[in-house]
């Protein structure tokens, strides 16, 4: 469980981290709590690891133009003790979910979102919510929204001389109303289902559901004016049936995951509807 | 700032409150730093890659996993480990708790458990409803979690304002176990390694597959034409996504390589493919195929191809494989396989009907994207006999492992 040999390069700015990925054989180390287990079980042997936690600026976590930004280098335990986290609920509401606590003090946000595992938190909210995502590369900095970055399982449209060097959360609005749940076997495993929604005062609803495919899946929901957790079943459980397409596995088959999602999104819509309108 | 593979880098840290300077290989984590090179074992290894929380010490006051930190990242950082909590002569209140609630058996998950919960308690957020998500972070095997969270809730009563810093009066010495010395050997020795040799022959395990996969897609191209491609081995693997043959060997034996990327996850087998079973009349093949990787990871499958008539001229190509997956990788592994297995499935058939549309192999780089990766938990049973799937007819019956209809997927792709 000794990770192979690799060459460690902590680059001085994001040119120099951009060139470094371009020569190739090269991977981020941002938190690396996802990439450092890979590593340790020798899944994956890049020649070299590309520090970027301690590049100037990156560690920005900002609010302003309507917008929370936090850069790649942001972990995720200081965005969930800031006070910042109060303009994006949603973040605060998913962020207990994300592992353990020992892994939110290193892990990064823009990590979770480069690293898009199928069953990861932090990809649905950015996408439920319509974050941007900033991604550099050779030629600059491009934008990508986020409900466009994930391709498949750990698979995004970053390339391999690109980084993520930061997301921008919308900040919650008057009438806004958010929902948070996911059923794992133990708290901080990865989730068998999740939903993350936003519900906007007048009944618009967003949602995610998360692990249960190979990426975030984002569905428009019109949830009227007096919902109920009965009353939406039969659209959550549609609904489910329709996104759930990941196979089943010994902890959860497809039926009881499209079961999950369907009781989850309905009570999430609820409690978010009840928020939109308090 | 750059250290090469076989380098060394000086890294300064404050160590219960001691400042130590040791070099160190990019590979080397923070964990065996503390155990081998500063004799602090108090610190335990349990799984080395971030699930079990044994390592878990504070890093500048904040609890981290010290198996997932190269100690090349820790330049400049304070570290507290289990022996500057407290000692034995002066322990900190929640070693007392500990001990008072009997919240140890063997001790082993100890260490982690008292970091996680100095750093709950001093974090600010604590909840004594939550307390129980809260310390999910390190495990217990000795199921002695109500004393420790009976422990950690009585300290938290006992210091409403705050608990106790770390004691580290007396830090004790740092003392090396193994020195910095073997560094070098090992790395020289790593590299000395040779290329893995591909196994000579093909042993399918005999329990239950990790996964099961059972695809259909429907293809344009018309069936003697998809055959003709399932039938030129050189053809079909160049429609696997990822795949390379390699040799010939004869007698229907072919060695080949395979890669497999999936975000970091990068493997690269080598092994042997033996095309077993071959009926051009009822375009069906079965294929054995084993490869493993470098750094452990080994696989087996079971392949079972079959072309059948379609309506409308074209083809419907059925694709089922019955996977084992050993070594690290199935450690790694879960639910991903559905999703994951659905792709290269559906890059195989439109490699397929691609090759079978125009008569040639698809070209390197315009065929299949990058593999998807099989991962899935299986379950465990033993062997049944089981009447052979659809695609095989009715006819016979092959002992198969146990198929609960969960752990299967079926789909289908309209290419």
């Amino acid at each position: 469980m000794k990770a192979a040999p690799f060459a460690y390069h902590r680059p001085a700015s994001v040119d120099e981290a951009v060139d470094v990925l371009a020569a190739g054989d090269a991977k981020v180390l941002a938190g690396g709590q996802s990439l450092v287990p890979v590593l340790a079980m020798r899944l994956g042997r890049p020649g070299t690891l590309v520090d970027i936690t301690r590049l100037p600026g990156l560690d920005a976590l900002s609010v302003s133009g309507g917008e929370l930004r936090l850069g790649a280098a942001v972990r995720q335990r200081r965005v969930e003790r800031s006070a910042e986290v109060a303009d994006v609920p949603l973040i605060g509401r998913a962020m207990p979910f994300v592992g353990h606590r020992e892994l939110r003090s290193r892990g990064t946000v823009c990590g979770s979102l480069a690293h898009a595992d199928p069953a990861a938190e932090l990809p649905a909210v950015a996408a439920c919510l319509g974050a941007t995502v900033e991604v550099t590369g050779p030629s600059g900095t491009r934008e990508v929204a986020a409900r466009d970055l994930v391709t498949g399982a750990m698979t995004t449209v970053v390339g391999a001389d690109e980084l993520i060097t930061a997301v921008r959360f919308p900040v919650a609005r008057a009438g806004d109303g958010f929902g948070f749940a996911e059923i794992a076997r133990r708290h901080g495993d990865f989730a068998l289902a999740g939903v993350a929604v936003h519900v906007v005062r007048g009944g618009a609803a967003t949602l995610a559901a998360f692990g249960v495919s190979d990426r975030p899946v984002v569905r428009d929901v019109t949830v009227g004016h007096d919902p109920t957790e009965a009353g939406l079943r039969p659209v959550t459980d549609a609904l489910a049936r329709e996104v759930v397409d990941t196979a089943g596995d010994a902890h959860a088959s497809r039926g009881y995951r499209a079961r999950l999602l369907g009781v989850l999104a309905a009570r999430e819509l609820v409690r978010a509807h009840r928020e939109a309108h308090a | 700032m750059r250290v090469e593979a076989d380098g060394t880098a000086e890294v300064t840290m404050t160590v219960n409150g001691r400042a130590v300077t040791l070099a160190v290989a990019p590979r080397t984590t923070l964990s065996d730093v503390l155990r081998d090179r500063l004799g602090l074992t108090g610190t335990h290894v349990g799984c080395e890659h971030g699930v079990c929380g044994m390592c878990t010490v504070l890093l500048d006051g904040e609890a981290v996993r010290a198996c997932l930190l190269f100690a090349v990242q820790c330049d400049g950082v304070a570290l507290t480990t289990v022996e500057g909590l407290g000692s034995a002569s002066d322990q900190h209140p929640l070693q007392e708790a500990f001990a008072h609630h009997h919240a140890l058996q063997c001790g082993f998950c100890t260490p982690g458990m008292l970091m996680s919960s100095y750093d709950l308690l001093a974090g600010g957020t604590y909840d004594e409803h939550r307390l129980p998500e809260d310390m999910s972070g390190v495990l217990c095997r000795c199921t002695g979690y109500r004393g420790v969270l009976a422990a950690v809730a009585h300290v938290a009563r006992a210091h409403p304002d705050g608990v106790p810093p770390p004691r580290a009066a007396v830090p004790p010495a740092l003392v090396g176990r193994s020195g910095s010395a073997s560094v070098g050997a090992t790395l020289a020795s790593d590299a000395r390694k040779s290329p893995i040799s591909a196994p000579e022959t093909i042993a399918i395990p005999s329990g239950p597959p990790t996964a099961t996969v059972e695809v259909r897609s429907e293809l344009t191209s018309p069936v003697d034409d998809v055959w003709a491609v399932l039938a030129d081995f050189g053809r079909l693997a160049a429609c696997l996504p990822g795949a390379e043959m390699t040799a010939d060997l004869g007698d229907d034996r072919y060695r080949g390589r395979a890669t497999v990327g999936l975000g970091p996850v990068s493997l690269r087998f080598e092994g042997l493919a033996h095309v077993v079973d071959h009926d051009a009349s009822a375009r069906r093949m079965r294929v054995l195929a084993q490869g493993t990787d470098r750094g452990g990871s080994s696989t087996q499958a079971v392949i079972r191809l079959a072309a059948d008539p379609a309506d409308g001229g074209g083809t419907v190509l059925w694709a089922d494989a019955d996977v084992h997956l050993s070594g690290r990788v199935a450690q790694f592994g879960r639910a991903l396989a559905g999703d994951v297995s659905r792709r290269l499935f559906e890059q195989f058939a439109t490699a397929v009907d691609e090759a079978a549309r125009t008569g040639e192999a698809p070209a390197p780089g315009s065929g299949p994207g990058p593999v998807r990766l099989a991962l899935v938990a299986g379950e465990r049973g033993q062997p049944q006999l089981v009447p052979m799937r659809r695609v095989w007819g009715t006819v016979s019956t092959i002992a198969l492992p146990p198929r609960p209809s969960m752990r299967r997927m079926s789909c289908s792709t309209a290419v």
